[in-house]
């Protein structure tokens, strides 16, 4: 077996063995900090491996090795593959999933230092679980194993988002994440059962026809609404928002909401032959980067806004991907996973400063917080798509691509939501670190290095990746070439005009009619409308047939199922009485059933 | 003949001349040593395990008498893991319960190993007999050697598995007897002509009701329960094991080797016997108390779907035989090594015993759990690929009907294999603190456990040198 190969099955081997002996030795997971420091040194050597096959990627951008085996081999035929596939799709996401996966668990050490080592151990276990299930996934050589790595990193969203389970509220959103998540997941299973049944494998590059191309592309993407948020499934990403801070920023922000869209990149075979899907793809991509930009606007709690910015940034991925750019699509991921990292551990920061999540317990944290206000700056800028930060050229990539396909519904709604993205930033900024200061602010204290090395790291990427996008592309094996077009300058003015506008308002506090218009907005927002909209389908079209089948089940089945039980009862106790414990009756048992036998084989 | 010529039989001479080896060793060691028996024993049994990988096993010999192939490597193999494991998990009871006797217990059992080795590669009556009888009587006085322990149940195992052995033995012979007489040579290929008579019929029948007993088929089955309860439980894991993947050797040999031109004759037969067995071993498993009988007709009912296996057409239905035998030698050993565990611990041996095991040993609950999974048949251990591939040589044969029997009782069996669990896991015991669990037996059931959990997830291997070795069988 080739170094590769060893190094990146060495990416699942640790996190997964880390797991494993967290899992069986309790005294050794309940040590707190010790445990902690083991999934970090587990992450650090995944990270190193991740970058040195990043490396070698670089250097020779088109080689791909994989090596997979027969899994579960029923009757001859496989159930799937098992194995690692790296190329240079899977070996840049490896390498983000490691470094922010890194990031967060160093930041999580100082984040959660209050918590009772029992709870550490507990957490860093299921961080080690992630990053091998984040790791299965980007790695699968077929869509089988991706479906493993798909279903482990949404049970591990649901551990980590219940956290803190013996709140309430951590409780519930844990389980609606889970529910809602699971119900989109359906359509990933019928896509890979209708695939199985059409190509005999779960191969992504397997030729399909047109028709068997839209309907596994279409069921595949209701999977990725759920997993990636798309409206209307979006609901459950801004209730997640109750687990651990560096949660949201590793799994809700950067890595497994972006699985849904790395699903598409991957199976590209599949979508490419998929117009229609491809078209609805572009529109509601859009439509949901749009919509919830406009929530986001709303937003008192910080965590919230970076949610349903999450959303909406998803949104563009997914608009791009649609709109047929893969390099645009994928390299926005890339960007949006170090930028979101960053806002959110810098989130974290100021929340773990004041103790709290809303706007009005901070304000005027640059006197205390400078890093953590020059880093969630650059972040801001970064999303905003200023000129020259990596968020710009992937965003410029997404627009172009739109711009091209045609679709002016979406590209409208996308440049849209450039300039409100600038302007809900630049207000989470103002109100978090200008302005008055809060009582809670008044008494807020710096991070701790710990909390500020992971910062600094994922500053580098927000800030210089798009300087990267031409090797980046070579990776991809596609061409880039920078070039500013009309879409592009219409972002940056419309980005520039947002954070203009945003500092107006809330910084100045000119055109106050403005947050005035957008109450009515908030209200609806937060009246959780769709959520209620849900409850209805929920009951209407899935309670009434459920008590249908309860009453059957109870009545009829249960009965006939009783009495099938009794009976097999009975004739247990009937026949037991064949079984005397004489001897002779034994032996009559035995020469009377040789005797019938020899008889038949006479007459035969 | 050179000395050469006998190099496909090595793994039964091993096992033989270890047998009188340890007599010689037994009679030289004082009686404080004697413990040491157990584990030359076990040493033996492994190094002939290992060996089977490295001595080149295939050819004839005697011209056709005896054919050693990858076939009668993999079962050998399988009875060589099964007396291993029995031994490793008796090492202490036997050192403790009969201390001037572990040599005669050893020897008895390597020589009936030696039997059950040697059976699958006979391709010649006389040959046949001798291995078979070989296998069969040191058994007899192993389910007895507990003589007066335990109410004399021992002694009773012993007689009755010593009766109806004897019955079914004369019935085998006078059906080898008939074939022999009207075909004028014994040897396999011979023994039947291309048309058979009535009579040939007749004698088929005969063999296959004798070597029923052996596996516990029923009507041939009432000896299993009592043996089992009376019998000392280390023995009883090799007993319910070891011979039954002989006798499906045996069988193999005298059906698909030997007879097959007479399939039209045993195939109806042998169908109607596997619908009885199932029956019998599922429904009277329910109400029973003692967990070593229940064991008893659960191995009744198990025998039911290997014949499944059997009759699902020659290669593919015979290699997923072998699959399930692995399979069930696993979880069956284990399921016997941990409950002599409970009742080493002076629990008892009845199903109650095993209330509150959970609380007080985790593990040891856990393994039995998987055990009892995989012999349920619950995806994924090993038991599930095991059911899960004799349905489908069955299906494949056109057996549809015992699929469906097939799947309906093993929710039968579902129901008291679930009991057990139920016991270990919800219902609570006075007695707490950790059962006691001697080193050697916790390592024999930690394989178990292993190989129950390593063959659920990852069957491949397995089936392949399954397929592989089926070919040997010709």
């Amino acid at each position: 077996m080739s170094p590769l190969l060893m190094a990146a099955l060495a990416t699942l081997g640790i996190p997964a063995g880390l797991t494993l002996l967290f899992g069986v030795l309790p005294m050794l997971r309940r040590t707190g900090k010790p445990a902690a420091i083991l999934s970090i040194l587990g992450a650090t050597s995944v990270l190193g491996i991740a970058g040195w096959l990043f490396a070698t990627w670089l250097g020779n951008p088109t080689e791909v090795i994989q090596q997979s085996t027969a899994w579960l081999v029923q009757a001859g035929r496989p159930l799937g593959e098992v194995g690692v596939r790296l190329d240079g799709i899977s070996v840049s996401m490896l390498l983000v999933v490691a470094v922010v996966a890194w990031c967060v668990q160093v930041f999580s050490l100082g984040y959660l230092s209050d918590e009772p080592p029992n709870g550490l151990g507990r957490y860093f276990t299921y961080q080690s679980l992630f990053l091998f299930s984040m790791n299965l996934l980007v790695l699968a050589p077929d869509l089988m194993q991706l479906f493993i790595g798909w279903e482990l990193v949404g049970a591990t969203s649901y551990l980590l988002i219940g956290f803190w389970y013996p709140k309430p509220a951590a409780a519930k959103a844990a389980i609606k994440a889970f529910v809602v998540t699971k119900f989109a997941d359906s359509g990933l299973i019928l896509g890979l059962l209708v695939l199985a049944a059409q190509t005999g494998s779960f191969a992504w590059d397997a030729p399909l026809g047109t028709g068997v191309a839209e309907v596994v592309a279409g069921l595949l993407f209701v999977a990725v609404m759920g997993k990636s948020a798309q409206f209307p499934l979006h609901i459950w990403l801004p209730d997640a928002m109750q687990g651990p801070t560096p949660v949201s920023a590793l799994l809700h922000a950067a890595t497994m909401v972006a699985a849904g869209v790395y699903l598409i990149v991957r199976a590209d075979p599949i979508f490419a032959a998929a117009t229609h899907v491809r078209e609805f793809m572009t529109q509601l991509g859009a439509f949901t980067a749009l919509f919830a930009a406009i929530v986001a606007t709303v937003q008192t709690d910080i965590k919230k806004v970076l949610a349903y910015s999450t959303c909406s940034q998803l949104g563009y991925m997914i608009s791009g991907l649609g709109a047929g750019s893969l390099l645009g699509g994928y390299f926005h991921l890339t960007t949006h996973a170090f930028f979101k990292a960053l806002l959110f551990l810098a989130a974290g920061a100021v929340i773990h400063a004041v103790h709290s999540n809303e706007f009005e317990d901070m304000g005027g944290l640059w006197k205390k917080l400078k890093f953590v206000a020059i880093a969630f700056v650059f972040g801001s800028l970064s999303l905003a798509g200023v000129p020259g930060l990596a968020g710009f050229y992937s965003k410029d990539l997404i627009l172009e691509a739109v711009h091209e396909s045609g679709d002016h519904f979406a590209l409208a709604a996308l440049l849209l939501t450039a300039g409100l993205t600038a302007f809900y930033m630049t207000r989470a900024v103002v109100k978090t670190f200008l302005g008055q200061m809060s009582h809670a602010a008044e008494h807020a204290h710096g991070p701790g290095p710990s909390m500020s090395l992971p910062l600094l790291v994922l500053l580098v990427p927000t800030i210089a990746l798009g300087w990267a996008a031409q090797p980046f592309a070579t990776l991809f094996g596609k061409p880039y070439e920078f070039h500013m077009g009309t879409v592009g300058y219409a972002a940056i003015g419309l980005g520039l005009g947002g954070i203009a506008l945003g500092y107006l308002v809330y910084g100045v506090g000119a055109l106050g009619f403005l947050p005035r218009l957008f109450a009515p907005l908030g209200k609806l927002a937060r009246s959780s409308l769709m959520d209620e909209l849900w409850q209805s389908v929920y009951e209407i079209g899935g309670q009434t047939p459920s008590r249908a089948a309860a009453w059957i089940d109870r009545y009829v089945v249960d009965g006939l199922m009783n009495f099938l039980g009794w009976l097999t009862i009975v004739a247990g106790q009937q026949l037991r009485k064949l079984q005397t414990g004489d001897v002779q009756d034994y032996l009559y048992a035995v020469f009377g059933a040789a005797a019938l036998l020899a008889l038949f084989g006479g007459w035969r | 003949m050179s000395l050469a010529d006998l190099q496909p039989l090595m793994l039964g001479l091993i096992v033989a001349c270890a047998a009188l080896l340890l007599l010689l060793v037994d009679l030289l060691l004082k009686p404080s040593a004697r413990p040491t028996l157990g584990w030359l024993t076990f040493a033996i049994l492994t190094g002939t395990l290992a060996a089977s990988w490295l001595l080149p096993l295939d050819g004839e010999v005697q011209a056709g008498v005896w054919q050693g192939s990858l076939w009668t490597t993999f079962l050998a193999r399988l009875m060589l893991g099964a007396a291993a494991l029995a031994v490793l998990g008796g090492l202490d009871y036997v050192a403790r319960a009969w201390p001037y006797r572990q040599g005669e217990y050893y020897t008895l059992l390597l020589f009936s190993l030696a039997g059950m080795v040697l059976l699958p590669g006979c391709r010649e009556l006389a040959a046949f007999v001798v291995c078979f009888e070989l296998m069969g009587i040191p058994l007899y006085v192993l389910a007895a050697f507990g003589k007066n322990e335990n109410g004399r149940k021992p002694a009773e195992a012993g007689m009755k598995l010593l009766l109806i052995g004897a019955a079914s033995t004369a019935i085998t012979f006078f059906g080898a007897a008939l074939l022999v007489g009207l075909a004028g040579s014994s040897r396999f290929v011979e023994l039947v002509p291309y048309e058979p008579g009535p009579l040939h019929g007749v004698a088929a029948l005969l063999l296959l009701a004798g070597m029923a007993f052996k596996i516990g088929v029923a009507p041939f089955h009432m000896w299993v329960p009592d043996t089992y309860e009376g019998a000392p439980t280390p023995v009883v894991a090799f007993l319910s094991v070891a011979p039954k993947v002989a006798g499906f050797a045996a069988f193999a040999s005298v059906f698909l080797v030997a007879t097959p031109t007479l399939a039209s004759t045993w195939r109806p037969m042998l169908w109607l016997l596997v619908v009885i067995t199932m029956v019998i071993g599922n429904l009277v498993a329910i109400p029973q108390k003692n967990l070593k009988r229940l064991m008893a007709f659960s191995g009744v009912a198990q025998v039911g779907y290997i014949l499944l296996g059997f009759l699902g057409g020659v290669e593919f239905g015979a290699a997923m035989m072998l699959f399930y035998l692995a399979a069930y030698l696993f979880a069956n050993v284990g399921m016997f090594l941990v409950a002599h565990a409970i009742a080493e611990a002076g629990e008892g041996e009845d199903i109650v015993h095993l209330n509150g095991l959970a609380r007080r040993s985790p593990w040891l609950a856990l393994a039995l759990l998987m055990f009892l999974l995989s012999l349920a048949g619950i995806p994924f251990v090993a038991g599930f690929w095991a059911k899960f591939y004799v349905f489908t040589a069955a299906w494949r044969a056109g057996h549809g009907e015992m699929v469906l029997l097939g799947a309906l009782f093993a929710t039968v069996a579902l129901f008291y294999y679930l009991g057990v669990a139920r016991a270990a896991f919800v219902n609570k015991s006075e007695r707490s603190g950790p059962v006691p669990v001697k080193r050697p037996l916790a390592l024999a059931i930690v394989v178990c456990l292993l190989g129950t959990v390593g063959l659920g997830a990852w069957p491949n291997p397995l089936v392949e040198a399954a397929l592989a070795a089926v070919q040997g069988l010709y």
